[in-house]
């Protein structure tokens, strides 16, 4: 393995624990055909050769009562002392309830057929009980919130040790909160906590117990990545500090390549197989046709025929160096076709003259400068709005500073910032739900102040984060056909009929939304706020808790809005989204627009990104990076750039087709959530 | 007819005042003493009244209830609820009993058991707004409350701001995606009819996405101990070990006892009608 | 490290332990009871909370608002267990209005909580088939008239022992008397007809079949025995009459402190102080067999269970 230079990059993160050591050429064309047992591998990892397993599964099999096959099947399993491992796998593959039969949940608490046998540092599970199990092995649940019981932070972490009676709680409520540098949240109440904050905060209270491993449910699910990688460098500094098991379930690749020291991938009940972190990096087609794509590192570093693919950004960029074609004459670039759409007529041709440098703060004409031809009609439009809200302690915290804003026909915009930037704010203020303290919003023509919010539903329609809170009715056509029945809207019967058809939910219309899996409530939603036939749509957080795969399908789907939408605004972290689909980027901070720039632009400004905590996808700061220009923003982009093995755009893309094409086909998943 | 944003009496407002209240985040005199000492000031203070029927005592023991409120530092819209409730009551049993032929002297009957009734609510108000829910809770456990009740006081307020926003979220859902009313009706009725089938059908994704987040945390409760702790007097113990009874506490207990027992000797020489 | 051999064939490699599925208990395991007292808790408390901060209108003397959401508790209770969702819901009103809002009215709390106790546990137990109208209807209007009945009662008492000289009030008796039964009759209509029943009779079958399935539980078949069910057995009986008699007790506390020091010297001299001593020292009592009466039940029904 070759050493990491030291970084130079604003965002890049530390480098990858180096765990996989004396890698033999493991082609991954070799890897995917054979998922045999890969001896070589057990004995070379540092975590082998130290104490006995902390945990050791052995033939188990689970079943829930009244179901009619096993949730586990035949599941073998050992985790070393001291390793970080991710657990991966498409929904459905039982991934939750494996890690729940370590800490005993299963089967004392979710009883069912249970077989085999799981050992937690020696004790068998089966004759011991949540409460023995819980102090050995913590557990943070992907909805934290619902975690954290009770009213204060200091109580709520004291929780778990005074119920197992440790007279030693003090010290170790403050232990757990040092451990994790959130002393100062000590006495907030937890209603007051960011969602960081309170994750922070559920895995301090399971700290407290001291427990030997701790076991993390998809972090990325709930937090915006910049907080989830946060998450993740506390849980490293744990592991590597005081040696604890850190088991994490995810989705994202990047974070498992950047994090994690070991894989396992599960698939239908049982691990596929269990793998040092570079050993599973190289076997990345197999991630990929169980539902994890691999991270853009891995892909690109892979299509240029690298030995061991890179697992971050710096790494990926040594090894992509030299595979850089001449650059080229940026207008004969092809246009990716998977990307394609979300470049369409924007973005022109690099142009040295106007590369990524002002249009801080230029206000409404920002977006004029991208459209070509005469300015578009405007939707919507904001002068001088100032907003905030009464604060507990009563007095008034300004969200919207003197916010001057057009948006126009035929924009895509993505709406970005940190938490507290004023993103909701900003779409609640253009819903109507709420007008401003001083200044005007107007939307198609009407002044917000005019009208109520059900009124102005007719021409504006948010989509709020949780899909669960738009299910009001008991079925998903029933939801999309509230509003156009209501409204008495002619054919309403045809739009509501059209609308499930492009969600791909004709299969699903007749049930309730929540039982449906994450990608596919997502698309209920926007379903839902297509059937309003707005000419503004709002969009909160489409793509967050989801898994790589449900997000793509989201993304396809909000491509295809152009057609009823006439402009689209999406309060988004998902710097991905913001790639892929974005023509303008709106960057507030502090109630102020920062910036208004175009994705290429954004993420050719390290400093901007910087100080708005967001994450440029990897493939753009590779290309950063690299010193690529125009800046690459996909990595289909980038990889056009690269002179690959078989000089074709190959697998990667193939990949990226199989995944977002054809919605409402067969590929999706319609078997419900498949989480228990 | 231009919308513009209230500060008070908004949904906001509401919102932000029962948060207030929960956690007493007003201060006052009774969020700085012992929680167990507040319940027994509050014990004195509600019983007092039952045991006397000279309004001028009453009397007295209701400006003594008010000081409490003063101390406590009362929200308005506690203290607004109350109000309304108190006159409500004494306006309607009045207009009832004129109805069946009383007179002057039923409404000095009345006065008398709201002024009772008036006492005893302020005293609770003063005692259990000024409560933290934490408070409460380990009060209550020392009490030798079930645990289950001690559990349900602190868990409810912790619950308390997320399903009110919860509601809230989906009550505006509600409103957006229904068409509203075309003509308001008589007084609009119509509107308030709406708003009133809007708010109970609400509960239907209100039960179901509750169903769901109390899962995880019945699940989280196990893992942390919470039925072990139940059976296991250890941590009863060393959770109530705080508790401490501090000069201020008897301060306190002791002046109201002797406010009280004042009010007895006072009140009857308070001229009052009746 | 290692690598998964598949498995040969579709065959279970380990070997069972404990009890194979299919023998299914009645009862609900602990984790499951504490789910449903939770819910029952937060969604009245919620429900309690939005009726609180909603003004309420009154024609004249009468009120005519709704005094709670009876088809909340009820849908707890009809779907779940009538039991735990009848000890949570009275909790969730005292803990997020009556704490909360500081409306905490002393031993009348215990008084409120154990009518509504015995109001939702009746009520739910009366709906043996979740998809049933009629019994959902019924099951409504019962909750109502248990609660407001056993309550009237008490606030009846309350005034005439309360009030000095009550019956020398022209017309205060009589008007209580009609006020409460007109009351009576409202919260019938409102309470229970309009937020009882109605919504009720929709909700229920709505979340039959969906929201168990959220909890990781099976939704009830109509038929089958219900876990945490009234039974209408003397044992019950017993216990329901108690536990109004404790109710009632606690009132009369009240009541009976109410006019302590009402009581004329020769009427004290005639019973003395131990009068009221002597309604605690009933209500104790009554309250021990009740709890002894109550335990005695579930064990021989889980003894019942394990023949």
């Amino acid at each position: 393995m070759p050493t990491v230079p030291p970084t130079t990059h604003p965002t890049a993160q530390q480098a990858a624990p180096q765990q996989a050591t004396a890698q033999r050429a493991t082609l991954r064309d070799t890897a995917s055909q054979d998922p045999a047992p890969q001896e070589a591998a057990v004995q070379d990892t540092p975590a082998a050769q130290a104490a006995a397993p902390v945990i050791r599964v052995k033939d188990l099999s689970f079943r829930y009562p009244g179901t009619d096959r096993d949730t586990l099947r035949n599941v073998d399993l050992t985790i070393e002392r001291g390793d970080f491992v991710a657990v991966v796998g498409g929904n459905g593959s039982a991934k939750t309830t494996l890690c729940k039969t370590f800490n005993g949940l299963v089967p004392h608490y979710w009883s069912g057929d249970f077989a085999g046998s799981v050992h937690v540092g020696g004790i068998d599970t089966w004759e011991s009980s949540v409460a023995e199990l819980s102090a050995r092995v913590g557990y943070v649940y992907q909805d934290f919130q619902n975690q954290l019981v009770r009213p204060t932070v200091r109580d709520e972490v004291a929780f778990g040790p005074l119920n197992f009676g440790h007279a030693d709680y003090r010290e170790r409520t403050d232990e757990a909160l040092a451990q994790l540098g959130i002393e100062h949240l000590r006495d907030q109440f937890v209603w007051q906590l960011s969602g960081g904050q309170a994750h922070l905060v559920a895995l301090a209270a399971v700290l407290a117990l001291r427990p030997e491993v701790i076991v993390v449910d998809e972090p990325v699910a709930e937090l915006d990545p910049a907080r989830a990688g946060e998450i993740y460098r506390r849980l490293r500094d744990l592991n590597e500090r005081e040696g604890l098991t850190v088991i994490t379930i995810e989705h994202h690749a990047d974070f498992i390549a950047q994090f994690a020291k070991s894989v396992v991938l599960m698939a239908d009940g049982a691990p596929v197989w269990h793998l040092p972190i570079q050993e599973a990096m190289d076997r990345h087609a197999d991630l990929s046709s169980h539902g994890v794509p691999a991270p853009d590192a891995v892909a690109l570093t892979a299509a240029v025929g690298a030995p061991h693919v890179a697992l971050d950004v710096d790494s990926a960029v040594r090894i992509l160096r030299p595979a850089l074609r001449e650059q080229q004459v940026p207008g004969s670039e092809p246009v990716p076709a998977a990307a394609g759409a979300g470049n369409d007529g924007q973005v022109p041709g690099p142009d040295p003259a106007t590369p990524a440098s002002g249009m801080v703060d230029t206000g409404p004409e920002a977006g004029e400068t991208v459209a070509d031809t005469a300015p578009p009609a405007v939707v919507a439009s904001l002068r001088g709005v100032h907003h905030g809200y009464r604060t507990v302690a009563g007095g008034l915290s300004t969200v919207l500073d003197g916010l001057d804003l057009d948006l126009h026909a035929g924009e895509k915009v993505a709406l970005v910032g940190t938490n507290g930037a004023g993103k909701t704010t900003l779409m609640k203020l253009l819903t109507g739900l709420i007008v401003p303290r001083a200044g005007t919003v107007t939307v198609d023509g009407i002044d917000t102040r005019s009208r109520s919010a059900a009124r102005l539903a007719d021409h504006v329609s948010y989509i709020y984060q949780h899909p669960q809170q738009m299910f009001l009715k008991d079925s998903v056509r029933e939801d999309i056909a509230l509003f156009p029945r209501g409204r008495r809207v002619e054919d309403a019967e045809a739009i509501v009929d059209r609308v499930v058809a492009e969600a791909g939910l004709s299969a699903l219309a007749e049930r309730d939304g929540r039982s449906l899996s994450g990608g596919q409530q997502r698309r209920a939603t926007l379903g839902i706020g297509l059937a309003m036939r707005p000419r503004l749509l709002l969009l909160d957080e489409p793509t967050s808790s989801l898994d790589i795969r449900s997000r793509d399908d989201v993304t396809t789907m909000l491509e295809s809005l152009s057609g009823t939408v006439q402009c689209a605004v999406v309060a988004t972290h998902d710097m991905e989204l913001v790639a892929t689909w974005a023509t303008r980027v709106l960057v507030l901070d502090r109630g102020r627009v920062l910036a208004d720039v175009t994705p290429q632009e954004l993420f050719s400004r390290p400093e901007l990104t910087t100080q708005t905590r967001l994450v440029p996808p990897q493939a753009a700061r590779i290309g950063l990076e690299l010193g690529l220009d125009p800046l690459p923003l996909t990595a289909e982009d980038l990889r056009a750039r690269l002179r690959t093995i078989d000089g074709t755009v190959e697998s990667a893309r193939a990949d990226h087709l199989s995944r977002t094409d054809g919605l409402g086909a067969t590929g999706f998943d319609t078997t419900g959530t498949g989480e228990r | 007819m231009a919308r513009k944003t209230h500060d008070v009496l908004s949904v906001d407002w509401v919102r932000l005042e029962l948060l207030r209240t929960a956690y007493s985040t007003r201060g006052g005199l009774f969020s700085r003493m012992d929680p167990r000492m507040v319940l027994a000031w509050y014990l004195v203070m509600a019983i007092a009244p039952w045991f006397t029927h000279s309004t001028g005592v009453l009397l007295v023991l209701f400006v003594l209830g008010a000081a409490s409120v003063v101390l406590a530092r009362v929200g308005p819209l506690v203290l607004g609820l109350f109000l309304i409730g108190l006159l409500g009551n004494v306006v309607g049993l009045f207009a009832a009993s004129f109805l069946f032929g009383g007179d002057l002297g039923t409404l000095v009957a009345l006065g008398e058991l709201n002024l009772k009734l008036g006492a005893v609510s302020m005293a609770s108000m003063a005692a259990f707004v000024s409560l933290d829910p934490e408070k409460l809770s380990d009060a209550l456990l020392w009490f030798r409350a079930p645990e289950l009740l001690a559990f349900g006081v602190s868990y409810g307020y912790r619950m308390l701001p997320i399903l009110v926003d919860e509601y809230v979220t989906v009550f505006e859902g509600q409103r957006l995606r229904h068409a509203p009313v075309e003509k308001p009706g008589f007084l609009g009725l119509r509107v308030v009819w709406q708003w009133c089938v809007l708010a109970v059908t609400a509960f239907y994704p209100i039960m179901l996405n509750t169903a769901k987040n109390v899962r995880t945390t019945v699940e989280a409760l196990e893992t942390r101990g919470f039925t072990y702790g139940a059976k296991n007097e250890a941590g009863r113990t060393l959770r109530l070990a705080y508790l401490r009874v501090s000069a201020l506490d008897v301060t306190v207990v002791v002046v109201t006892v002797l406010l009280v027992a004042a009010a007895f000797l006072v009140g009857p020489g308070v001229p009052v009608i009746g | 490290m290692s690598t998964q051999t598949p498995a040969p064939a579709d065959e279970r490699r380990g070997t069972l332990r404990g009890a194979v599925d299919g023998i299914r208990s009645v009862e609900l395991t602990t984790s499951q009871k504490l789910m449903v007292f939770v819910l029952s808790m937060s969604l009245f408390g919620l429900s309690n909370i939005i009726l609180e901060i909603i003004p309420d209108p009154s024609i004249g003397p009468v009120d005519i608002s709704v005094s709670y959401m009876v088809f909340v508790p009820l849908t707890i209770a009809a779907l779940f267990s009538p039991f735990w969702a009848a000890l949570g819901a009275p909790l969730g009103e005292i803990v997020f209005t009556d704490l909360l809002m500081g409306d905490f009215s002393g031993l009348a709390e215990i008084e409120g909580y154990l009518q509504m106790f015995l109001a939702v546990f009746i009520a739910g137990s009366l709906i043996r088939n979740p998809r049933s109208k009629g019994q959902i209807a019924v099951g409504s209007i019962v909750l109502v008239l248990v609660d407001k009945i056993l309550s009237a009662i008490v606030d009846l008492s309350k005034v005439w022992i309360g009030v000095e000289d009550a019956e020398f009030v022209e017309g205060l008796p009589q008007s209580m008397l009609a006020l409460e039964t007109l009351g009576l009759g409202v919260d019938v209509v409102m309470s229970g007809v309009l937020l009882g029943a109605i919504p009720a009779v929709w909700l229920i079958p709505a979340l039959h079949g969906k929201i168990e399935p959220l909890m990781g539980m099976r939704p009830r078949v109509a038929g089958e025995p219900i876990p945490g069910q009234a039974q209408a057995s003397g044992v019950f009986v017993g216990f329901a009459v108690l536990l109004s008699i404790v109710s009632f007790g606690f009132a009369f506390l009240e009541a009976f402190d109410i006019s302590a020091g009402a009581f004329e010297p020769d009427f004290l001299d005639m019973f003395g102080d131990w009068f009221i001593l002597v309604s605690i020292v009933a209500i104790v009592v009554v309250l021990g067999l009740a709890i002894l009466l109550f335990r005695l039940s579930r064990t021989s029904k889980s003894t019942a269970d394990r023949s």
